[in-house]
């Protein structure tokens, strides 16, 4: 039981990362984009090429930091991925998302997201084979917190809450603390408002692409470096971080983060009531509870 | 230049007739048997293929029961509804007493309870797994009229017993593919562990393409156990035993031989699969089996690698062999109740070509059984019309994977046995 709430926050915090560029995308634009679950990928990949370049550039980085699985070339990777696929996210919507928007209805954007993420999944697939990758083939094992109840923790784990968490801090300050943060928030609330009161719009589209596509490369590697990268990774994602994104209201980054653990946990916790051939209804369980209660969510409000 | 020559060269053909049963009596009629095999597909082709090689062999030594055999072939495009109607065609019009096929479960199993039972034909079928036409027959649903040359999921699960027993494991986690196949093992390996009395812990569901098997992992774990036995597949395979092994599991692990893998072994480490030992069913070892073999090569210049290839020949030559041990118009029930004449292990060993029919014909006339010994080995039906395989275990090694026990069929069906 209380294993199934430590694990359901550690899993949290990677579905956290990756509802929060939803939440802003989704707020922003005002679209549900179903490919935002690729970027997990596509940064896991692009931090799995990095990772192997900088290793075979600077060997003495390829070293492990124990007791985690990590290396400094992956940190170094990690970094290398955010900026990637945050340009990636740029370039996509620049390519595609920014002429449907222009020309199309809200339906022909979630119909071309739809076929973003098939495009990406597939080409991930065409590179790096249908079978699991793996950043380390070694197993990091887990530290016993406790016999009785046993109670088991994975060093890797701890760092990705931690660094979830710092993350989560940083953006809570640039969006607070910041003009930037302010004329995000003004963009959220009135485009054409905020336009009049001299913020730049495309400046700040392109910073919520930006920040998005970051934090779902951070969300993607940290899922990688618990679990696997398997190219169908973010179709696996794509329900738990939409179902946090929903639940805590679309648009508000602490919903998104407090959606990301709620889910989180109460997947794992399922298992206590649950057979464990249904928990992957959970999450719709979830949505389905939330919505018939709180329509916009923990904390979404209502727009007009 | 009247009737009375024609009546003497009528007697005359009726002396010889009677002097030289078997080759002059079969060339007066046909008996036409019935097949719904996959032929629009490109393993489904090669399967129909050797079943009319049977029936080509059986036909050079003077056809079965006193005729020629003409094997009539229907498409199934994998199809429940066409297989269907495929079936229904055969036995409505052109009143086929035995159907051959169909090879997947979820086509023969309509063909089953809609066309072969109510028909009163003789259902056998090369190629189908599922352990439901068992369920069906236990439930007495088939009448008899059921058969198959291709082991159930049912042997994998007993091997995997055995391991245990000889292993000495007294407690086993098991976790399984949330899928027909999956459940089908869970449900199997269960009543197998029992059976040798190792106590099964926990038993959990993985649904493929979750983000993570943590949870179902920890519950596993939360139980304890020994051992830990896997009906899964390499991808979520790989996830679960990776998480389970860095939980501190045990590395004492158990695999069905869908993570017989190369890719599997990679990602998980050769150093946490020491311990770790996979079932896997074998084709026989047998010199019939080799027999098959270079007769199928001679046949078609290739190797019958393709699947269900034996199968199916033995198949068609165990329902002609019935045949002609039913004799001359029998129904569907006594061809299959001849099933057992004809597999019989205390009988004459007959090999599966020409000669083997003609020597099993002679036996058979004089009133004895025979055992076919064919591609698949001794052939021999139980009493839900399953047959069993021989068996192999295997370890992860170096160079691969390497075999570790050879069970041949008679090891594996005593030990079946045994667990009953």
């Amino acid at each position: 039981m209380i294993q199934n709430l430590i694990d359901g926050v550690l899993t949290g915090s990677y579905i956290s990362l990756g509802a929060i560029g939803l939440t802003l995308v989704m707020h922003i634009l005002r679209f549900a984009n179903f490919s935002h679950a690729e970027l997990l990928s596509l940064g896991a990949y692009v931090a799995l090429v990095c990772d192997a370049l900088v290793a075979a550039l600077v060997p003495v980085f390829a070293v492990k930091l124990a007791p985690l699985s990590l290396t400094w070339a992956l940190v170094l990777a990690i970094l290398m991925s955010m900026v990637i696929t945050g340009l990636s996210a740029l370039l996509i919507d620049r390519l595609v998302f920014k002429r449907v928007r222009e020309k199309g209805l809200e339906l022909s954007m979630i119909f071309a997201s739809f076929g973003m993420a098939l495009i990406i999944r597939n080409v991930i697939g065409l590179f790096f084979g249908l079978s699991p990758q793996l950043y380390s083939r070694d197993i990091a094992f887990a530290m016993v917190l406790s016999r009785d109840p046993l109670l088991l923790v994975k060093p890797d784990q701890i760092f990705v809450l931690v660094a979830a968490l710092l993350l989560m801090l940083m953006l809570h300050l640039l969006l607070s603390r910041t003009t930037f943060g302010y004329s995000l928030r003004a963009v959220a609330e009135n485009p054409s408002l905020a336009q009049v009161n001299g913020v730049n719009l495309h400046r700040t589209i392109m910073a919520v692409w930006l920040i998005g596509g970051a934090l779902a490369a951070v969300a993607g590697v940290f899922y990688g470096l618990s679990h696997q990268l398997i190219p169908v990774m973010g179709r696996d994602l794509l329900l738990p971080i939409f179902a946090a994104t929903i639940v805590g209201g679309i648009g508000s980054v602490y919903g998104a983060v407090l959606g990301g653990f709620i889910v989180g946990i109460a997947g794992n916790m399922a298992l206590v009531v649950l057979p464990s051939g249904y928990t992957p209804s959970v999450p719709f369980l979830l949505i389905i509870v939330v919505l018939m209660i709180r329509p916009h969510g923990l904390f979404g409000e209502a727009r007009a | 230049m009247s009737i009375t020559k024609y009546l003497w060269v009528a007697i005359g053909l009726a002396v010889s007739a009677t002097a030289l049963p078997g080759t002059a009596e079969a060339q007066d009629c046909t008996t036409k048997i019935g097949a719904v095999l996959p032929t629009s597909v490109d393993w489904g082709r090669p399967i129909a293929e050797t079943a009319q090689f049977a029936v080509d062999q059986v036909n050079a030594a003077g056809g079965a029961a006193g005729c020629q055999i003409e094997m009539v072939l229907r498409d199934t495009q994998v199809d429940p509804k066409v297989g269907v109607d495929a079936a229904k065609a055969l036995v409505d019009l052109e009143g086929v007493k035995l159907l051959l096929g169909a090879v997947s479960s979820g086509v023969s199993m309509p063909i089953l309870t809609s066309v072969t039972v109510p028909g009163d034909v003789v259902q056998m079928s090369c190629c189908s797994s599922s352990t439901a036409f068992t369920k069906l027959s236990e439930d007495g649903k088939t009448n008899g009229l059921w058969f198959r040359t291709f082991a159930t999921t049912g042997v994998q699960s007993a091997v995997a017993a055995k391991v245990a027993a000889d292993k000495g494991y007294k407690t086993v986690a098991v976790m399984y593919k949330n899928d027909d196949w999956g459940q089908d093992m869970a449900r199997l390996i269960a009543a197998d562990f029992a059976a040798v009395g190792v106590e099964v812990t926990a038993s959990v569901a993985v649904n493929d393409g979750q983000p993570s098997y943590r949870a179902e992992v920890t519950e596993a774990l939360a139980s304890q156990p020994e051992s830990l036995y896997l009906a899964l597949y390499p991808a979520e395979g790989t996830a679960a035993v990776r998480e389970w092994i860095s939980l501190g599991g045990t590395q004492n692990m158990i695999l069905a031989n869908s993570l017989k893998s190369d890719e599997f072994r990679d990602n998980v480490g050769l150093q946490y699969l020491g311990a770790t030992l996979g079932t896997d069913t074998a084709s026989p070892r047998s010199e019939s089996a080799d027999a098959f073999r270079a007769a199928y090569v001679e046949r078609f210049e290739s190797e019958p690698n393709g699947p269900g290839l034996a199968n199916s020949y033995d198949a068609t030559m165990i329902a002609l062999l019935a045949m002609e041990a039913a004799g001359k118009d029998a129904s569907g029930s006594d061809i299959a109740a001849a099933i057992a004449k004809v597999t019989d292990p205390n009988g004459t060993p007959v090999s599966a070509d020409t000669a083997g029919f003609s020597a099993a014909k002679d036996v058979l006339s004089g009133g004895g059984t025979v055992m076919y010994q064919g591609g698949t080995g001794n052939v021999r039906f139980d009493k839900n019309g399953d047959v069993s395989a021989p068996a192999v275990v295997w370890a992860f090694s170096e160079g691969g994977i390497e075999e570790v026990e050879y069970m041949s069929l008679n090891d594996v069906d005593a030990f079946i046995t045994s667990l009953k």
